[in-house]
């Protein structure tokens, strides 16, 4: 066939105009559109109906109020509870992806079993009668061979039913050796102890206060209630409230603060001192306070003006006498003046004599049991327990002594000492500790010197942990009994974190339990129904949610329904009626337990040669440090100033790096008498010259992948360095170099 | 073997080594579709680019080779349009590197997006107030032209030529040729103009903003008529060094040089508005967004985007071969004309370099720090790969179609009989054909 | 009468966020990724490949100690008008994937119609828009928490903040249903605007005096949007980008860092 040109023309127009009637192009075209548009590995969420389901969030002790919206019966977001009185709709970073915690890698599914060596992460599943009954049979066996008071518990909290239940199962089995998760609580908890005389715990007026001095508290870094903290930064901006941030590190909270007054670390208590001393000396105290509420104060009186004179003080703390001088007299001459102390989110108990120090800068004037000041919050019982009865296992076991030395002649006041634990199992001077149950805790992670924990870990024969996921502690027990995540569970959280009144929220759960867990409290109840006698005894209650019935008793309703209980008409004691000490008025000192308001200054690990810089840790909301680690949404949100790569930053002064070397960006190896990290060098003008600074919270070696492996752990640069009076934790740095890497 | 293929008159190295210098080219060609194929299926990961660089190695790759390709539509105006017939001796080559060009910048583009399988959305919901549609727009239709101008010669080829139909068809197609090549010229005029736009409307980029003439940014005038200037240079490196890679010339002396004159001339007075418009960016445009000069470059030694890159693409890649091309002497001397059309080229790249790349690294909040970026092996494999194919191209091109009109006469065959006793059958075909060819000459 | 009129006006949705009180906390980045299906992965440290919608940089003011201050500047998309509704990003993007909706003044971004050629990345000063370089990946039982209101992205396309636009169509939906025409201040609001701890960020129309956002910087629409106050600022004013986002900050040199000056120059 003679193919011409118009032939050819005319068959290949033809057939291109004649398939263009035809479907099939534009078929084909809109197919590789819609195929291209929705590639079938891109999920589509299931739509369905939309609701709210309301509980508190645990993942702090802030106690904020949640709404969680579900789509079905899934929950898809986490939201602050709008008219909570906490947080009012507000909710921070931590607690908007609690969802991640709970459909996240990290949890443990079901009851585990070790098989293999402690931290090499081989797990057999068992049923939970199969779990259950090795746990029973153990803690039998060393009840049996009256060995009941080597049995220790770590606690996340030392409030609120679970914890509660966890202490009785311990008094009617037979061992003191309770202890919780230290904060400065403790510390200020002590001081009112010692200074009101009363069991009482340390509330802040803050929203009502005109004049805010903290002495290192983070404020917006996660000290207190977060939240409510952010709203009452929020509201001093607006009220034109000064706040004067004293600490060595160009924090947020400084940053936001009115004044940051660089300090040299650790001499906090001395700026207090001093300014205690110019109130005196220049009278500018609450007269009416002083002369009619308190004791001591002649005597206290004369050791301040002598010791604490402003050249001393700008010598100790680097703080010029003009700054001194000033801030003594703007805090005095404010209405309501409120002084804090606790640094960064105030996880590190502290020095006795320091939060001492702060209180009297209240006290001088007048902001105790005020308007505006610190409110002694006192404990009341709000929960009824049924009285149990001990047998002699029990009693002996509760008289021995405590591993942690909490409560011995030398610290009378503390009632758990976890900084002491792992000395005190390493040493095994009156008997050895033969098991541990960790509940709402993650010790080996997050008590300092963490080598030394881990050590002491190891000498443990028997380790359980009741942790939902897979973190450092769980990685070295011998058995994990998983708890619900706080959204699948029920719970009455007591809120201690420096409130003006007694509040309790309520923890509901959301969604049914994914997977193969239990409540905790539901377990030490099986367990000590499985004991039998009278550890059985103690614990008539069928399970956790009739126990919390029951010991809530009036309270259950106003809980369950409203999700959270205030006390309205608390009203803090009037100076009259607030002091229980041997005087009955406020006490400056306790001369035969040789406390005092003072600056005691910390004797720090290491040879200042060897060591010349100083290092610190922050605190961030985006790195949290305690019994939960960040999501991945969080550690998404850490700067690149603070993790880069797999490797934390060292913030340093660039004149201090200059002299070292250090180029900005470049790798270093940072060590203290404890231990060292590979860091990367940030030059940070907000750090004194000398002082170096390392983020809380990272270093993490379980979890999934996207927290593990990262950075390096701060509780492995440091140790604990004991108080002389309280026996806690008062380390607030360690000595450290840098060398380039 | 393949002398049936090879266009009469001219001679052509044996096909063995043909074919071995082809595999090594391939291999690399190989190499950049193996880093195609990683990026089509495992997504742009495989790149050095991020959300700072959006544009990184691939858009300055493609307005790169399409300002390279300017000599195409050039030429062709030079020759169609405006009568410069000597120019019909190198038009052809000009077409290859044009098509060459321009095909390497649809594959690179298609490389470059998101979801290549979405591409033709361009087409379907085409933004007119993009710059980037009415490239895509222009670009396609030119790739058409450039077609269109391509497929005589291809027609042109000894034994595709013999069948009538395709004989008839490319003497057609050359008589309407002119048609195309004012249509080419239109269409590059815009989409050249287009690509300087890109750069040019983007008022949240201080460093590449300019002011408008109408909708059209003073870049956009400044790229196409650095195409028109710099695309003929490139025209002439590549044929220059075909002969170099070929040992023979291909082209006459007063063709190159007539090319290389206008080409000195448009160069000359492109870097005049060049100066002028930085001039002014620097002094009025700038400095209304609260930019200096010297804000647009590091200040610290040794950093790439020194204000050692300005005066390098301005004046020594720029003033330099201008006043050497315009200049007799300079383009009759080799070394002169050389240095010329290379530092030609490579001004025309770094100014597509500096108006994609430096325009992404200059910080603009002031809150940010400038940011560098090196290309993925991927990335780089990817860009020689159309350099590969372009070889490859022009190879199998030279060898079998009448690219050059003025080879046969500059490389005269002594004896015409030996040339065509190597296969006895293709030398009696060839033997006829040429008597044949003869015949109507005499007559 | 000119009152009336003011309430029946297009809308112009807006953002002031008040940097004194912003404690740079992060809630708002979890929250917007929370609501709006954001991918994570492993490392994230590289910020440049992070995909985040709202992101808090972190500004200092150059001294050294102990006169250095920061301050933490939450930046979301901006939204830009442009010179009548030709925002930066907008006029570029050759598929028309982003449109400006002049009835509420969001700009808009669809993630089917988008193939990725980051024209807009390119053209955005800010920063706002971030590509998808790898397919998203939800580990575990995180598919579980996705958002339904809000597409899931693929790689290969654009992605920025929609001033969580979805939430506008359900505030709307609900007054259709409930026939009404206008929607109230409180019922469309973003998700950081709802979760900020600090109350620092206020979401609204800014052509509706009544709505608190118009009220703190008092837009001036005869100068392309510029805040009366003193206090309130746009990040790079001098663009002419037209920005949604309004910033407060008392202190001066946080106000001279949103935007780029010649030496001497005053704001």
């Amino acid at each position: 066939m003679k193919i011409d040109r118009r032939s050819f023309l005319a068959l290949t127009i033809g057939g291109a105009a004649g398939t263009a009637l035809t479907p099939l192009p534009w078929k084909l075209t809109d197919d590789s559109s819609i195929w291209s548009q929705n590639w079938p590995w891109t999920p589509v969420p299931a739509k369905g109906e939309n609701s709210y389901a309301y509980t508190s969030c645990t993942l702090c002790p802030g106690g904020c109020g949640l709404m969680v919206r579900m789509v079905g019966d899934r929950a898809v977001k986490i939201e602050g509870l709008e008219g909570h009185p906490i947080n009012d709709g507000g909710i921070c970073i931590l607690g908007l992806s609690g969802l991640q915690l709970l459909y996240g890698a990290t949890r443990v599914k079901t009851p585990l079993k070790r098989i293999g060596k402690r931290g090499e992460g081989r797990w057999e599943k068992i049923s939970w009668d199969e779990a259950l009954a090795n746990v029973t049979a153990k803690l039998g066996q060393l009840r049996d061979a009256n060995q009941s008071h080597t049995v220790a518990c770590i606690l996340g909290s030392k409030h609120g039913t679970t914890s509660t239940l966890f202490k009785r199962f311990m008094t009617a089995y037979g061992s003191p050796n309770v202890m919780t998760t230290p904060s400065v609580q403790d510390t200020l908890e002590m001081t009112l102890q010692v200074m009101h005389g009363v069991e009482a715990e340390a509330g802040f007026d803050i929203e009502n206060s005109d004049y805010i001095l903290s002495f290192g508290s983070g404020l917006i870094e996660g000290w207190g209630s977060p939240v409510r903290m952010f709203r009452a930064n929020s509201a001093w901006r607006e009220n034109g409230v000064k706040v004067v941030q004293v600490e060595p590190r160009l924090s947020s909270t400084a940053a936001k603060s009115d004044q940051w007054i660089p300090i040299n670390p650790g001499t906090e208590a001395a700026l207090a001192m001093g300014i205690a001393h110019i109130l005196i000396k220049e009278s500018l105290f609450d007269n009416d306070f002083i002369e009619n509420h308190t004791e001591g104060f002649a005597g206290w009186k004369k050791m301040v003006l002598d010791e604490y004179t402003p050249e001393k003080v700008a010598a100790i703390t680097g703080v010029g006498k003009t700054a001194i001088v000033r801030v003594a007299r703007e805090f005095a001459g404010a209405d309501k003046p409120l002084a804090l102390c606790g640094r960064g989110c105030g996880d590190t108990p502290g020095s006795l004599a320091e939060a001492m120090a702060v209180h009297t800068v209240n006290a001088l004037v007048g902001s105790i049991n005020r308007e505006g000041g610190v409110i002694a919050v006192p404990m009341t019982a709000y929960a009824a327990w049924p009285d149990m009865t001990m047998d002699s296992m029990a009693q002996s076991g509760m008289v021995k002594s405590r591993v942690d030395g909490a409560g011995s002649d030398k610290f009378p006041m503390a009632a758990s000492l976890l900084n002491r634990f792992a000395g005190g199992v390493i040493a095994a001077d009156a008997y050895p500790v033969n098991a541990l149950l960790v509940s709402g805790a993650n010790p080996v992670y997050a008590t300092p010197d963490a080598q030394a924990f881990k050590k002491a870990v190891e000498k443990i024969p028997f380790v359980v942990s009741f942790s939902s996921y897979m973190d450092e502690t769980s990685m070295n027990a011998d058995f994990i009994l998983p708890n619900h995540v706080y959204l699948e569970r029920l719970e009455d959280v007591p809120v201690t974190a420096g409130l003006q009144k007694p509040m309790i929220g309520m923890v509901q759960p959301v969604v049914y339990p994914l997977h193969d867990t239990r409540h905790a409290g539901d377990v030490v109840i099986e367990l000590a129904r499985s004991m039998g006698g009278s550890v059985g005894d103690a614990f008539p209650w069928d399970n956790y949610e009739a126990c919390l019935e029951a010991v809530l008793g009036e309270k259950w309703d106003a809980l369950s329904e409203e999700g959270i209980w205030q006390d309205e008409n608390f009203q803090p004691a009037e100076w009259g009626e607030a002091f229980e000490t041997a005087s009955g008025k406020f006490e400056f000192m306790n001369s035969a337990m040789g406390l005092m308001p003072s600056y005691v200054p910390l004797s720090l690990e290491g040879n200042a040669s060897t060591f010349p810089l100083l290092l610190i840790p922050f605190d961030s909301m985006r790195l949290a440090s305690r019994f939960i680690s960040d999501p991945p949404f969080v550690i998404k949100t850490v700067e690149d100033t603070v993790l880069k790569g797999k490797e934390m930053c060292v913030e340093i002064n660039p004149a201090t790096a200059k002299s070292l070397g250090l180029a900005n960006g470049k790798s270093a190896v940072l060590s203290t008498p404890k231990g060292g990290a590979r860091v990367k060098i940030y030059h940070y003008d907000g750090i004194m010259p000398g002082v170096i600074a390392v983020p809380r919270g990272l270093g993490h070696t379980a979890d999934d992948k996207y927290m593990a492996g990262k950075g390096a752990n701060f509780n492995a640069l440091i140790g604990p360095v004991e108080d002389r009076a309280s026996g806690l934790d008062t380390a607030w740095g360690i000595r450290a170099k840098l060398a380039k890497a | 073997m393949d002398s049936a293929l090879i266009p009469k008159g001219v001679k052509r190295c044996p096909l063995p080594q043909f074919g071995a210098a082809l595999m090594i080219v391939s291999a690399v060609l190989l190499w950049g579709v193996f880093a195609m194929l990683l990026v089509w299926f495992k997504g742009l990961n495989q790149t050095n680019m991020n959300n700072a660089y959006g544009f990184a190695l691939w858009i300055w790759a493609d307005l790169g080779v399409i300002a390279l390709g300017g000599g195409a539509f050039f030429t062709g105006f030079l020759k169609y349009i405006v009568g410069k017939d000597e120019l019909k001796n190198i038009i052809n080559f000009a077409v290859l590197i044009g098509f060459i060009c321009y095909s390497s910048a649809l594959l690179i583009l298609a490389i470059d997006i998101g979801q290549p399988l979405r591409g033709w959305f361009i087409f379907w919901h085409a933004n007119v107030h993009s710059m980037l549609t009415e490239v895509a727009f222009c670009l396609s239709c030119y790739f058409g032209v450039l077609c269109i101008e391509y497929l005589p010669l291809v027609l042109e080829n000894r034994q595709i030529d013999k069948v009538p139909f395709f004989h008839n068809l490319s003497h057609n197609m050359h008589e309407v040729m002119a048609v195309f090549a004012a249509t080419g010229a239109f269409l590059s005029f815009f989409h050249q103009g287009s690509l300087g736009g890109v750069a040019g409307v983007m008022f949240g980029r201080p460093f590449g903003f300019r002011e408008h003439i109408l909708i059209w940014p003073y870049s956009f005038f400044l790229f196409t008529w650095s195409a028109a200037a710099c695309g003929p240079c490139f025209t002439i490196f590549a044929t220059k060094l075909t002969e170099k890679i070929a040992g023979k010339k291909l082209v006459k002396d007063n063709v190159i040089e007539l090319l290389a004159k206008i080409s000195g001339w448009m160069l000359f007075t492109y870097i005049i508005a060049k100066i002028i418009d930085t001039i002014y960016w620097a002094n009025v445009t700038a400095p209304a967004m609260g930019f200096t000069l010297m804000d647009f470059y590091i200040s610290s030694p040794g950093s790439f985007y020194g204000i050692w890159i300005l005066i390098l693409e301005v004046g020594v890649c720029g003033l330099v071969p201008a006043l050497i091309l315009i200049t007799d002497k300079g383009r009759k001397t080799p070394a002169l004309l050389w240095t010329a059309i290379i530092l030609a080229s490579i001004g025309v790249l770094l100014n597509r370099w500096v108006m994609v790349l430096q325009v992404l690294a200059v910080p603009v909040l002031t809150f940010e720090t400038w940011n560098m970026y090196f290309p993925s092996w991927q990335e780089i494999a990817t860009t020689i790969l159309p350099i590969a194919y372009g070889i490859i191209l022009v190879m199998i091109s030279y060898r079998y179609m009448p690219i050059f009109p003025q080879e046969a006469e500059l490389n005269p065959i002594e004896e015409p009989e030996t040339a065509v006793t190597q296969d006895t059958e293709a030398g009696e075909e060839a033997k006829q054909a040429q008597e044949a060819e003869l015949a109507p000459a005499k007559g | 009468m000119k009152e009336a009129q003011g309430h029946n006006k297009t809308k112009k949705f807006g953002m002031v966020i008040d940097l004194d009180k912003c404690t740079g906390c992060g809630a708002c980045m979890v929250a917007c990724m929370a609501e709006n299906n954001v991918s994570f992965r492993e490392d994230e440290s590289d910020k440049q490949l992070s995909t985040a919608w709202m992101r808090v940089y972190k500004m200092t003011n150059g001294k050294p100690f102990p006169d250095a201050d920061v301050c933490y500047i939450p930046r979301p998309c901006m939204h830009c008008e442009g010179h009548g509704g030709h925002s930066p990003c907008v006029s570029v993007c050759p598929a028309t994937a982003t449109d400006y909706d002049n009835n509420t003044g969001i700009v808009s971004q669809i993630y089917t119609r988008c193939f990725g050629c980051r024209y807009c990345l390119a053209a955005c000063p800010y920063h706002a828009r971030v590509f998808n370089w790898w397919d998203p990946v939800w580990p575990a039982d995180m598919e579980k928490m996705l958002n339904p209101d809000v597409s899931v992205r693929m790689r290969g396309v654009v992605e920025k903040c929609s001033f969580c636009y979805h939430r506008y169509q359900r505030a709307m939906e609900k007054a259709h249903y409930e026939e009404r025409h206008e929607i109230e201040e409180d019922e469309y609001q973003t998700s950081c605007t709802q979760a900020c701890p600090a109350g620092a960020i206020t979401f609204g129309d800014l052509n509706n005096p009544d709505h608190t956002v118009n009220q703190l910087v008092k837009p001036d629409n005869r100068h392309g949007g510029r805040p009366k106050n003193p206090q309130a600022f746009r990040l790079l004013e001098r663009l002419g980008t037209n920005p949604k986002v309004y910033y407060l900050s008392s202190r001066e040199w946080v106000i001279r860092a949103g935007d780029n000056y010649v030496k001497n120059e005053n704001h």
